[in-house]
């Protein structure tokens, strides 16, 4: 086995043209070794040192997170916090504190898995990675980049360097929020049972002006909820929050497994797309709803 | 006597564990040390038909493989011999070792265990216990009736241990009954879980073996390996590093005797460390499944006028100390109830999964469970308030229990109150959410045990005990009545313990014994030394040895503070002629008489010694869109007798609290129906994190116990293990309009209840 430390970004491309896999954290890559999901891989870059890489930058498009973050920064970060809550959200959730102050949000998404809590917020904010290697950058939108229960379309030489979130709509009169909840036994050291993230954006009357839905561990990878424009334009009462939840029902496809059947998994994520739809209009409507939602409404609040 | 134990809670280990300075099994080196792996059937029931160790023999670094051709050929097992250290023509459960290997490292290790070569004629997979009770059901054990087994175990084909309690006449007392309630429950088995997997290192010299383990039970660990390597104890020797947890889990004879033959066959040290996995799936030791039926009479003004039951025990493949678990589960099936009539007949019943055996109360809290959400039914037949119920049938000081045992002073009716109180039960609550309560009991256990104390010339002092100390806290105690016993400071007292060969006999950190009985031998022998001290200082400060008070250190005489000499110039005196030094056993106390009942398979369980009660009183809220409950708040009351150290005491109630939280909720072990268990890793087998941790408030009812342990105590460690599930059950059952019959109550579960 080799293992290198990179200390530069072009050390690392340059070590995974040569074959290396990268790791940060290693919250999945060295957990999955120990469990014998996956053996180590022959040669490893270590890419924790690249400080550029943990960067959190606000652009005129939105956001720049490096892919260095870690869970423990983006849950508590002011421009997350403040315009992106549903990532938030997810960070929070993320396994233990030991968990958060390693895991990146690189690796989270690329490692791929139709569990992992970031996935779901960052596809409905409409989020893309940044792929680099030594041959150059590409921008891949996050809805083309899962293939499966951990594949995804990256070369084996191209290292995600940063995940871009547009900014939340502007016009006058719009708010725009977002939220994250999970359906969770217990509340540490727990991966999600299913989730769902919402982003949405509201007019000044209250109607909807945008409304995107993402949903967990019910289908392969993290999928979109397809078919909502039909509440663009209504209030998002409680009549209409009942039908997104119907919808991510509908279009979730959950298998059965130790965790929960496939049955159970269908309603519960249509529970949680209600809830985060709920949470991220409440939110858009100024409503302060502490990070995560999880431990504010629904299940396990505290009151 | 001396006055109460200060409230200060000193941990002779704390610092060690904390710093990490402290040495546990698996941290132990020894030079030219190699790593044992074992190969494990893997399939749950199958006739071996083909075993070749050859490959792995000769493969390079390899140098031991052992199966059961290399070891004597002796059946073992505390009540039914039906074990042998690897597998003999047949596997009966998917974690039998078939061999074991001992090599370079683990690596090697692990790759000639995959050299080995093992092929199986496959046999029917026997799980369903009603089935496996049944007349023409195939048999776990063919050979069972040729088995040796203690004198009272009643066995029948799978029915590997019988036992009932009757008293008067069930028939007529359901038939004199205004209501009848039937139930059925089933509990899932699950596991002790302790966070440190299991190690053991084994070292020869001569024909002497050494041997470093992970266990609760050091002195059972030594009998062990003497009975399956046909060893006398003098040449065996068991010594326990730090241990990381034990919830009974690591009690029992396990992996000693297989690492010891290793030792011996490669002529170097072995060590064996368990992954998470193994820790979970192979070792004889995991908390029975269950089925309960249970039917109670009821008089329309609340009095129980009968109660007839039926359990089934999953004893898993072999017969480890569960022998005693049918007359155990039909004692919480009966539970701490005033009922004339009674008959419960209790089965432990083959199957192909995981030996069952003790973890932390064993059959308590799924037995009680049933019992208490099955009383929560009889109640709400006869329109009562389930506490109200409990309080008028619940026995009380004087009251004669279900197996025919007249108490003492008992607390149980006051624990019912404190409990209650505790989370202001009665009070209006949001529609989500409700408190249950459940009452339990726990016997403590009367057995012998031993201590020496000494103190050396410096005036510095041990204690010298064959205690065991699984993290309760129980041996750091002994150091505190030491200390009262003697006026000095529990700081003053090194421990000396889990060493087999240094100390006399305990029966290890098991059945709630350890200050029970072994603080009683600590005070006996600091009693000796509290004489001699008080023979040398009447000689010095010329006063009469009835007349020496020993405190703060020194030893005065009664009524003149002046006179007086320090307990380290005394030791310095005793250095020059006859040395300080006590030992101590004490007498176990009895067991109680029983009255008007009989038992068959009286394993000797239908008898309480000081009995604990305990109520646990738990508010609880319900996602009634998902089914997760979660704990919000917990009452518990305990009458475990006099509590010597409260800190520690209620660090017991707190953790025994979480483990019934776990059981009630997300535990559980499930399988597949080839008896494989799927979920092996502490991601997919939920404990419950310190997150989860609701308010706990306790309170305990002191009640100084006649022949019990030290200054009128009882047992503690198991106690709070018995009620949390069921209370928890009653909350729910509060809230969906019925109790979720099988537990663990998951989420969904309890969703699917809330639909039917």
């Amino acid at each position: 086995m080799t293992f290198t430390i990179a200390t530069t970004l072009d050390d690392a491309l340059a070590a995974m043209a040569a074959g290396a896999r990268p790791v940060a954290g290693g919250s999945d890559l060295v957990v999955a070794a120990r469990h014998g999901k996956a053996p180590l891989p022959g040669s490893i870059v270590a890419i924790d040192r690249l400080g550029d890489l943990a960067q959190i930058t606000g652009t005129a498009d939105g956001v720049r997170i490096g892919a260095l973050a870690t869970h423990a920064t983006l849950m508590r970060h002011p421009l997350i916090v403040d315009s992106y809550p549903g990532l938030a959200d997810a960070s929070a959730l993320v396994g233990s504190p030991a968990t958060r102050n390693v895991g990146t949000l690189g690796g989270n998404v690329m490692n791929s898995s139709p569990a992992m809590d970031t996935g779901a917020p960052l596809l409905a904010l409409g989020a893309s990675v940044e792929l680099r290697s030594v041959t150059g950058t590409r921008i891949v939108p996050l809805g083309e980049l899962w293939t499966g229960p951990g594949r995804n379309v990256a070369a084996a030489d191209e290292l995600c360097t940063a995940v871009l979130i547009p900014a939340p709509a502007t016009a006058r009169g719009t708010a725009s929020s977002s939220a994250y909840v999970r359906l969770e036994y217990r509340r540490a050291m727990e991966i999600a049972v299913v989730g769902a993230g919402a982003s949405i954006t509201v007019a000044a009357d209250g109607t909807v002006e945008s409304i995107a839905i993402a949903l967990t561990a019910v289908a392969p990878t993290i999928i979109s909820v397809t078919g909502l424009d039909a509440f663009v334009g209504k209030p998002l009462d409680v009549a209409a929050l009942a039908a997104v939840g119907a919808i991510a029902s509908e279009q979730a496809s959950p298998i059965s497994d130790l965790r929960a059947s496939d049955s159970y998994r269908r309603h519960c994520v249509g529970v949680m797309a209600r809830r985060a739809a709920e949470a991220a209009a409440r939110r858009a409507g100024g409503e302060l709803i502490a990070i995560p939602v999880n431990r504010a409404f629904g299940i396990g609040a505290a009151r | 006597m001396p006055a109460a134990t200060t409230p200060r809670f000193v941990r002779a280990d704390g610092p060690d564990k904390v710093t990490g300075s402290g040495r546990y099994t698996a941290d132990l080196t020894l030079t030219g040390m190699l790593a044992a792996k074992f190969r494990y059937a893997e399939i749950a029931h199958g006739r071996i038909t083909r075993l070749d160790v050859s490959a792995a023999r000769a493969m390079p670094g390899v140098f031991a493989v052992l199966t059961a051709d290399d070891v004597p050929d002796v059946r073992f097992g505390p009540f039914v011999q039906d074990r042998t250290l690897f597998a003999r023509d047949v596997v009966r459960y998917e974690g039998e070792v078939v061999a074991a290997v001992a090599a370079v490292n683990a690596t090697v290790a692990q790759l000639a265990v995959d050299a080995i070569v093992v092929e199986y004629e496959p046999l029917p997979v026997i799980t369903d216990l009603e089935a496996a009770l049944a007349g023409d059901s195939l048999l776990v054990h063919d050979g069972w009736a040729g088995y040796g087994a203690g004198d009272p175990v009643v066995r029948d084909r799978n029915d590997a241990s019988f036992s009932s309690i009757t008293k008067g006449d069930v028939d007529a007392g359901l038939a004199e009954a205004d209501h009848v309630v039937s139930s059925r429950y089933v509990a899932d088995g699950c596991h002790a879980a302790p966070i440190e997997p299991r190690a053991v290192l084994a070292q020869w010299e001569g024909n002497k073996v050494t041997i470093w383990t992970s266990t609760q039970v050091p002195f059972d660990a030594r009998a062990g390996v003497c009975e399956t390597l046909e060893m006398p104890a003098s040449r065996v020797r068991i010594i326990v590093p730090h241990l990381g947890g034990g919830f009974g889990g690591k009690c029992g004879f396990h992996y000693e005797a297989h690492i010891a033959a290793l030792a011996r066959a490669a002529k170097r040290p072995v060590r064996l460390v368990f992954s998470r996995r193994e820790e979970f799936f192979a070792p004889d030791r995991r908390r029975e499944g269950m089925i309960i039926d249970v039917q109670t009479g009821v008089r329309s003004d609340g009095t129980i006028t009968a109660r007839k039951a039926w359990i089934a025990i999953d004893n898993g493949a072999y017969t480890t100390d569960a022998g005693f678990f049918s007359q155990l589960a039909a004692m919480h099936v009966s539970g701490p109830y005033k009922i004339p009539n009674v008959h419960i007949d209790a089965h432990l019943v083959y199957t192909n999964l995981q030996p069952s055996g003790s973890v932390r109360a064993p059959t308590a809290p799924q037995a009680c469970w049933a019992l208490e959400s099955h009383t929560d039914e009889v109640a709400k037949a006869v329109g009562m308030d389930p506490v109200a119920f409990r309080k008028l049938n619940a026995v009380d000081t004087g009251d004669i229990g279900p197996s025919g045992q007249t108490y003492g002073e008992i607390g149980v009716q006051r624990c019912i109150d404190e409990a209650t109180a505790l989370v202001d039960y009665g009070q209006a609550l949001p529609d989500d959410e409700a408190i249950g309560v459940a009452i339990g009991w726990w016997p403590s256990f009367s057995v012998p045990s031993g201590a020496y104390l000494k103190i050396d010339g410096d005036g510095s002092a041990q204690i010298i005990t064959g205690a065991q100390e699984c993290g309760t806290g129980a041996v750091m105690t002994l150091r505190q009545l030491a200390a009262d016993e003697l006026g000095m400071n529990a700081e003053d007292f090194e421990l000396v313990y889990q060493d087999t060969s240094v100390a006399p006999y305990d029966m290890g950190a098991t059945g709630s014994q350890t200050l029970f009985n072994n603080g009683r031998a600590v005070v006996a022998a600091a009693g000796q030394v509290a004489e001699q001290l008080r023979s040398l200082a009447a000689e010095f400060l010329e006063a009469a040895p009835a007349d020496i008070v020993l405190a703060d250190g020194h030893a005065h005489v009664a009524g003149s503070p002046t006179s007086t000499v320090s307990i380290a110039e005394l030791a310095g005196i005793a250095a020059g002629s006859e040395l300080l030094i006590g030992h101590g056993s004490g007498t176990p106390p009895a067991a109680p008489p029983l009255a008007g009942s009989s038992c068959v398979g009286d394993l000797g369980m239908a008898a309480f010694v000081a009995p604990q009660f305990s109520c646990h009183a738990v508010r609880v809220r319900l996602d009634r869109d998902t089914g997760v409950v979660r704990v919000m708040e917990v009452g518990t009351a305990h009458d475990s007798g006099t509590i010597i150290n409260e800190m520690g005491a209620l660090g017991q109630v707190e953790g025994g609290v979480m483990m019934g939280i776990g059981q009630a909720l997300t535990e559980g072990a499930q399988y597949d129906a080839d008896g494989h268990q799927r979920n092996t890793g502490l991601l997919e087998y939920k404990l419950q994190t310190c997150a989860d941790s609701p308010v706990i408030r306790t309170h305990f009812v002191q009640i100084v116990t006649p022949d019990a342990g030290p200054r009128g105590a009882k047992g503690l460690a198991e106690a709070p293990n018995v009620a949390t599930a069921a209370a928890i059950s009653n909350a729910i059952a509060k809230l969906v309009g019925q109790p979720v019959r099988q537990l663990p109550m998951t989420a969904e579960r309890v969703w699917k209840a809330m639909q039917s």
